[in-house]
């Protein structure tokens, strides 16, 4: 009793010590309140149109018809495309794009409209450029639905004058409809679809540097001695009195910008509250202890922390949101499961994304948490790197 | 410059410290410890070296494959027949995707989504054929999960492809046409021939590497110039970033000394990150090495003084990891390498000139990506030639700012001995 009396009484004074290091660096502050704030903004004011709109698109119009200009202004109504621009050739539009003023243009080669009405089928072609690829499948989409609609009002002249009704008509034009279900995000909002992994992604990256500075700065600036004697030397005591003020801190930042993202900016959350609150609580745990697992390794604060920079930033192209992880190398998809946020994504989407239950997430689940026991494999190590060892810079 | 004056080491530094050949020999020496220093520091060395040299090599591993492959789906046929059975073989053959799993309903195929065995559904009602041949529009769910857009794009596509095929089938038969030729006027009385006209594969590695690459070069350099400002003041005696001695008296000297050591490393390294990277995995590239050169110069030099103006805020090496690192992903995003830039709100779009990486990313995407020529990226040179002019004032006036900090303290310290030896003295002969 009277020991538990002590471990709880070095425990608050190292919490009191912890908040009180915080408070005098602002390093801390920065990377742990500002940057995330302005993090989780940037990235939603960024894309909180959704979708990319009015993309500019060129015109190459040698026809010049009423039909080709009706086929532009329909183009221009759509609400992903603006015409930008006209040009007289596709050399000069090709040059536009290499300009960076269009991203796509539609050329309409002179005698369309005279082959159109006497049916000798004419072709129009459309120039789309991948570079930047949101644009591109944008643009793609839009052309293809405006010349397209264009075709088809040709052949629906011909049905109606043959004497068919506009549903007869509809079903010769296209016998095979598609329903197509977006599950989850039916808008095909950006927003929802890359903040939700860009945001947590950077927010682990501060957990895992923070976790990893603050254990090292003790023996940078020689208060490893200080610290593990407030402990009683019990490195257990230090580490907890250490990480869990910052464990307040991150999961209280993690748990804002959930409810910013999902409470405020309605983001689909079919998975539910406790969902939310579990998968904030185990990204936090298993950052911080990847950290520590970091750090124990090599006791070394520049190594420790380029290895989590390095780890972290992988981890945005490895976890499989942008690119899926079954497309990449045999070597990639292994080296992906021991990078944190691959199973943060995993978790998130299977869960909260699509409200499936846990159960279908649990390999990534145990992941996490054996992410967030690590520290255990290495807490010897660390202490006797806070004993023995001296800061090199 | 001062690259071919290197062998000349600080040799001749005690005959001349005033005059051009002085500064010349100033400038030199600073390059050469800086040079040193950079050899010596591991963690420099990382960032200036073994990160320009491996992250490239593993992201271009990461995103080789390029493009999406055979994506599975669920098929839910309840309709049994030949059409649909005609479908799902067309939609099976396609490249992109690929009928994984037959269920019987959609419950089934669902929970196969959530075990995350297929990535979407195919659902054909029960009198899909019926329907198709009773002269009505017959239906095809498709069920996509959403949180891969490559995935979805891949099944979407390819399922509205297949049905515009069959459909164009079925309307032939309903043509009322009496030759082949009538038939295909018919069915297409205009022909649309879509061309993807730059990164015609559509691969993702060819969209979304350039962009990464040059954004790499940028983040080490600060990085590496934010650590060895890091290392230069904690082996400082008052934690200033500069130094007291001879060598260190002019703002230019040191300026310049700095800037052409990193500047001579990056180099090398953005000749092997922009030619030597993409060759080896065989990224687009057509960029003419004259275009690519008045490109990176006044990037490089723009990163290079960008950097070693912020390096003026670190007090503590490992602080510029905290600041620099995290940076990364939203300056690739204010590229517009990934979020078209036609779409970036104004607010951002003014905080993206700052750095010199959004225009460095959009030249050399359409240099590289679109062979476009140098005069097609002016705007975006001019800008990066602003850049570096801007940043070098700006790193003049911090390093001003940062020598006179430097003689204060010195000359405080130099007071305070003065003081006590004068105490001392004092005290002498009263105390004896």
């Amino acid at each position: 009793m009277k020991k538990l009396r002590i471990y709880i009484r070095r425990l608050i004074n190292l919490w009191a010590r912890e908040v009180d290091l915080m408070i005098h660096n602002p390093i801390y502050i920065c990377c742990m309140v500002v940057f995330p704030l302005v993090v989780i903004f940037f990235f939603t004011s960024l894309m909180s149109t959704g979708q990319p709109e009015k993309l500019p698109c060129g015109v190459v119009d040698q026809d010049n018809t009423s039909v080709t200009r009706a086929m532009i202004r329909q183009l221009d109504g759509l609400q992903g495309t603006q015409v930008a621009g006209h040009y007289n050739n596709a050399t000069e539009a090709r040059k536009a794009i290499q300009r960076n003023e269009i991203y796509g243009f539609l050329y309409i080669p002179e005698g369309t409209t005279a082959k159109l009405v006497s049916q000798r089928q004419p072709e129009v072609s459309f120039y789309y450029s991948n570079v930047t690829l949101v644009a591109g499948g944008m643009l793609f989409k839009d052309l293809k639905t405006v010349t397209t609609l264009t075709s088809a009002a040709v052949g629906a002249a011909k049905l109606q004058m043959l004497g068919k009704t506009p549903n007869e008509i509809k079903t010769i034009i296209q016998p095979i409809g598609l329903d197509v279900h977006m599950i989850g995000n039916p808008w095909m909002n950006y927003n929802v679809y890359l903040s939700c992994i860009m945001i947590p992604g950077i927010l682990v990256l501060f957990m895992l540097l923070i976790t990893v500075y603050s254990i090292g700065t003790e023996l940078k600036f020689g208060r490893a001695k200080e610290w593990m004697s407030m402990s009683g030397n019990n490195i257990l005591i230090a580490l907890a009195g250490k990480l869990l003020p910052q464990t307040l801190i991150f999961l209280t930042i993690f748990l804002g910008y959930e409810w910013y993202v999902y409470g405020y900016l309605n983001f689909p959350h079919p998975g539910g509250l406790s969902m939310i609150v579990f998968l904030a609580i185990l990204t936090v745990l298993s950052s911080q202890g990847f950290g520590v697992f970091v750090f124990g390794l090599m006791p070394s604060l520049r190594m420790s922390m380029s290895i989590c920079s390095l780890w972290a930033v992988v981890g945005f192209s490895a976890c499989g949101a942008t690119f899926p992880l079954f497309a990449m190398d045999g070597m990639i998809e292994a080296l992906a499961q021991i990078i944190p946020l691959r199973h943060y994504y995993m978790i998130y989407q299977i869960c909260i994304f699509n409200g499936y239950p846990l159960i279908n997430a649990w390999v990534n689940v145990v992941a996490l948490v054996a992410f967030a026991s690590l520290p255990i494999l290495v807490v010897r190590n660390i202490k006797r790197a806070m004993i023995e060892y001296v800061y090199i810079p | 410059m001062s690259e071919t004056k290197n062998t000349t080491k600080p040799n001749n530094k005690r005959k001349a410290n005033s005059g051009p050949l002085g500064f010349l020999s100033s400038l030199c020496y600073i390059w050469w410890l800086e040079m040193k220093s950079t050899i010596k520091d591991e963690g420099v060395l990382i960032f200036f070296l073994l990160v320009p040299l491996a992250y490239p090599l593993l992201y271009s591993w990461i995103y080789n494959n390029e493009v999406v492959r055979e994506v599975p789906v669920a098929i839910v046929d309840l309709s049994h027949s030949a059409s649909s059975r005609e479908f799902i073989q067309d939609f099976d053959a396609s490249p992109d995707v690929r009928a994984a799993y037959y269920c019987n309903n959609l419950q089934e195929a669902e929970a196969l989504v959530g075990k995350q065995v297929v990535h979407g559904i195919l659902y054909f009602p029960s009198d899909f054929d019926l329907t198709l041949h009773r002269g009505e529009k017959a239906h095809v769910g498709v069920y996509c999960d959403m949180s891969l857009m490559l995935t979805y794009k891949a099944i979407y596509q390819t399922a509205l492809a297949v049905s515009m095929e069959m459909g164009t089938d079925m309307k032939k038969g309903q043509s009322m046409s009496f030759t082949e030729r009538d038939e295909e006027v018919s069915t297409e009385p205009m022909v649309v021939d879509a061309e993807p006209i730059f990164n015609t594969t559509g691969g993702y590695g060819n969209a979304i590497l350039p962009g990464v690459l040059i954004l790499i070069l940028q983040q080490t350099l600060l990085l590496g110039i934010g650590l060895s400002a890091g290392t230069a003041r904690e082996n400082n005696r008052f934690q200033d970033l500069v130094p007291i001695g001879k060598h260190y008296n002019g703002i230019m000297k040191i300026v310049l000394g700095k800037s052409s050591c990193y500047f001579m490393i990056y180099c090398v390294m953005a000749a092997y990150v922009t030619m030597a990277v993409p060759h080896f995995f065989n990224f687009t590239m057509l960029a003419r090495p004259a275009d690519l050169f008045w490109l990176l110069l006044p990037y490089l030099l723009a990163v290079i003084f960008f950097g070693m103006t912020i390096s003026c805020l670190v007090r503590y090496r490992e602080n510029v990891m905290l600041l620099v690192v995290f940076t990364s992903i939203p300056f690739l995003f204010l590229t517009g390498a990934s979020w078209p830039q036609s779409s970036i709100p104004g607010a951002w779009q003014g905080v993206s000139w700052l750095i010199p990486s959004t225009f460095g990313v959009r030249g050399y995407l359409r240099i590289a990506s679109m062979g476009a020529t140098i005069d097609d990226v002016l705007p975006e040179v001019r800008a990066l030639w602003i850049q570096a002019a801007v940043y070098f004032v700006t790193t003049c006036f911090v390093y001003r700012f940062q020598i006179i900090n430097a003689r204060k303290h010195a000359i405080s310290h130099y007071q305070m001995i003065q003081d006590r030896i004068k105490t001392a003295r004092e005290k002498r002969p009263t105390g004896k």
